[in-house]
């Protein structure tokens, strides 16, 4: 019995990490540019698809595809921001909402048209696995988990003491004051933008490398990453963390225990409990729109 | 918003009744016209639906909230119908209020913590709610039928006066759907143009300076949000009918992402908005049909161009080749002007 739990925590873990990834790359697109980001999964899904056609065509290491996946996922983001939502900057939120579900149509049909309807899978960087309380561990996830981990805690440092991050937190705090204290904002949006979508990328390729892939997978990242940031409350990167871990626990859980559906409506029951109680998430400020 | 004033405007309503007029006289006729096609009428049908759906979101909207709920409030009425015709046998004509009464107390209810959140917080907690109506429908196999659905909900028939109408037939359910969706667009047209209307937008503008002069913002945003929420139900039990069978899946994010995308491509200042808007991208839709995953990028291109380039949406058109033909001639005006001088 320990084991099935030891089981199942670890499961949760390690969602829970890839889960955290993608939606703090949705808050700080959130908190930066106070936009609704619909098409969020749309990139993780790219990001994914980069790597499977690095390890097609190249088969060179699976590091540096992800690497790779990151930057060509940012690069699109960059220009993704730069034709589209810059455009739509304080209007209605409606507007970034409307732009990001054209996004979603083109991408993943896009994706379905150049990648193909089949499911498919990218090669493991590492195999075998451990023992322990009698839980059986790949070395992947552990892997996967720490670079995770790591990629966390190294935004939390790029936030904190670099220069960029700083006015990334500034303009997300007030932006009308960060562009008063001399701090490009233009270039805080495309750079938090494609910080984001990279991000999002980068747990793209990883969850890839765990399960499977295929075009239609974006929709569902969306959904997960919205009801985090939701519940953590908008460009709170510590409630998107903590959001994120306590998804991933009752898909891991209940999905075991109980059924995927159970799973799924005790997810969105818990976000809307938590709205309830805190209008504007655990940690979140109010969004005047 | 621009909403148009009450003043100066006699001229205006009179062409805008006549449109109207128009607009209704070819609707009815357009069995006919379409020598009763089949394909035709089907399209007339999903059409009818989708205007009735994106017009009830539409009213959602004028309190300035996007609710991602309504396909699950659609579900709640199409149940609800299939349910009591399967295992009572009852008619649609009972039904479909008894779905309605339904989904507009599970609105009431839940509307009162959900509009506790805002902007995107209750964009998230509607889409919770309409996900939750959905896989609930998907969970209790016995009672809902599961992932498969349900199946063989009979169209209705109707004895009147001696008068036999069967609604397997296309023309007869397309009287009914169009019939339906002309009700809803014009019961919205009459609560946007009333003083609750008026408060609607009111709170869209400045929901704290309304609430300042004394207007109880969350009764409106409950009865704005029940009553489209009912219509939603309406529509959905007519939807049931008219497919035959349901499942989880015709009451998909999908459905409310498309009534959205009706709403911003048609325009969000007037009812005519989403009326046009699920008119004309049905039309498109069915016309783009063998095109595959083409049409889908299409759409999603055509979206972003609308609001990239006319944010005011298809029912803006007329305003903008007026304001043109306006400024041709002024220029041509003033072009002349200075030749003479």
């Amino acid at each position: 019995m320990t084991g099935l739990f030891a089981q199942i925590a670890v499961t949760g873990i390690t969602i829970g990490f890839l889960y955290a990834l993608i939606a703090i790359g949705l808050t700080l697109i959130f908190g930066i540019m106070r936009t609704i980001q619909y098409a969020h999964g749309e990139f993780y899904m790219l990001g994914a698809y980069c790597l499977f056609y690095w390890f097609k065509f190249l088969g060179w290491p699976y590091w540096l595809g992800v690497l790779a996946s990151a930057v060509i996922v940012f690069s699109f983001g960059v220009v993704v921001q730069l034709l589209l939502f810059r455009p739509l900057h304080g209007k209605s939120m409606l507007y970034s909402l409307a732009v990001s579900m054209g996004l979603i149509f083109i991408i993943s049909s896009g994706g379905l048209l150049t990648f193909g309807t089949v499911v498919r899978g990218i090669p493991k960087f590492i195999a075998g696995g451990t023992r322990i309380f009698g839980a059986f561990i790949a070395y992947e996830r552990i892997v996967i988990s720490a670079v995770s981990a790591l990629l966390v805690l190294g935004l939390w440092i790029f936030l904190q003491k670099t220069k960029t991050g700083m006015a990334m937190r500034a303009v997300s705090q007030d932006p009308d004051t960060a562009s008063l204290q001399g701090i490009n904002t233009r270039r805080i949006h495309w750079i938090g933008f494609g910080l984001g979508s990279a991000l999002s990328a980068v747990a793209g390729c990883m969850m890839g490398t765990l399960m499977s892939i295929i075009p239609t997978m974006g929709f569902m990242a969306t959904m997960k990453a919205f009801m985090i940031v939701i519940m953590g409350g908008l460009g709170s990167i510590l409630g998107a963390l903590i959001g994120a871990f306590l998804i991933g626990f009752i898909d891991s859980f209940v999905t075991t225990l109980a059924t995927a559906e159970i799973a799924y409506i005790m997810g969105f029951a818990a976000v809307f409990i938590i709205l309830v109680f805190k209008p504007a998430g655990l940690f979140g400020q109010e969004w005047e729109d | 918003m621009a909403r148009n004033g009450k003043i100066k405007m006699n001229e205006k309503n009179r062409i805008g009744a006549v449109i109207w007029g128009i607009v209704v006289a070819l609707v009815l006729l357009m069995p006919f016209i379409m020598q009763q096609n089949k394909y035709m009428m089907h399209i007339g049908i999903q059409m009818s639906f989708n205007v009735a759906l994106a017009t009830s979101m539409w009213l959602i909207w004028t309190l300035g909230f996007v609710s991602f709920a309504h396909a699950g409030f659609m579900g709640i009425g199409a149940y609800t119908t299939a349910l009591l015709f399967l295992r009572l046998g009852w008619p649609i004509w009972i039904n479909i209020w008894i779905g309605a009464l339904l989904a507009g107390l599970v609105a009431s209810l839940i509307s009162l913590p959900l509009m506790r959140t805002r902007a995107v917080y209750f964009f998230m907690a509607s889409w919770a709610v309409g996900e939750v109506i959905k896989r609930i429908f998907a969970m209790f196999r016995q009672f809902f039928g599961g992932w498969d659905g349900l199946l063989f909900i009979l169209p209705p028939k109707l004895s009147f006066l001696g008068l036999h109408i069967d609604f397997s037939s296309r023309v007869a359910y397309y009287y009914l759907a169009v019939v339906f969706a002309m009700m809803v667009v014009f019961l919205v047209y009459r609560i946007n143009r009333s003083r609750t209307g008026t408060i609607f937008w009111s709170i869209h503008e400045a929901e704290i300076l309304a609430q300042h002069v004394g207007i109880n913002v969350l009764r409106y945003k409950v009865l704005a949000f029940t009553v489209a929420c009912t219509f939603a139900a309406m529509t959905g039990a007519l939807y049931a009918h008219y497919h035959t069978f349901i499942n989880p899946k015709s009451f998909d994010i999908w459905v409310s992402e498309f009534a959205l995308v009706h709403i911003i491509v048609g325009g969000l200042a007037t009812v005519a908005g989403p009326v046009l808007g699920a008119t004309v991208l049905t039309a498109v839709d069915e016309a783009l049909r063998p095109a595959g995953y083409y049409r889908v990028i299409l759409f999603g291109v055509v979206l972003i161009l609308t609001v990239l380039f006319m944010p005011g949406g298809l029912e803006s058109i007329p305003r903008r080749i007026r304001a043109l033909a306006e400024r041709l001639r002024k220029n041509e005006g003033g072009g002349s002007k200075d030749a003479t001088t």
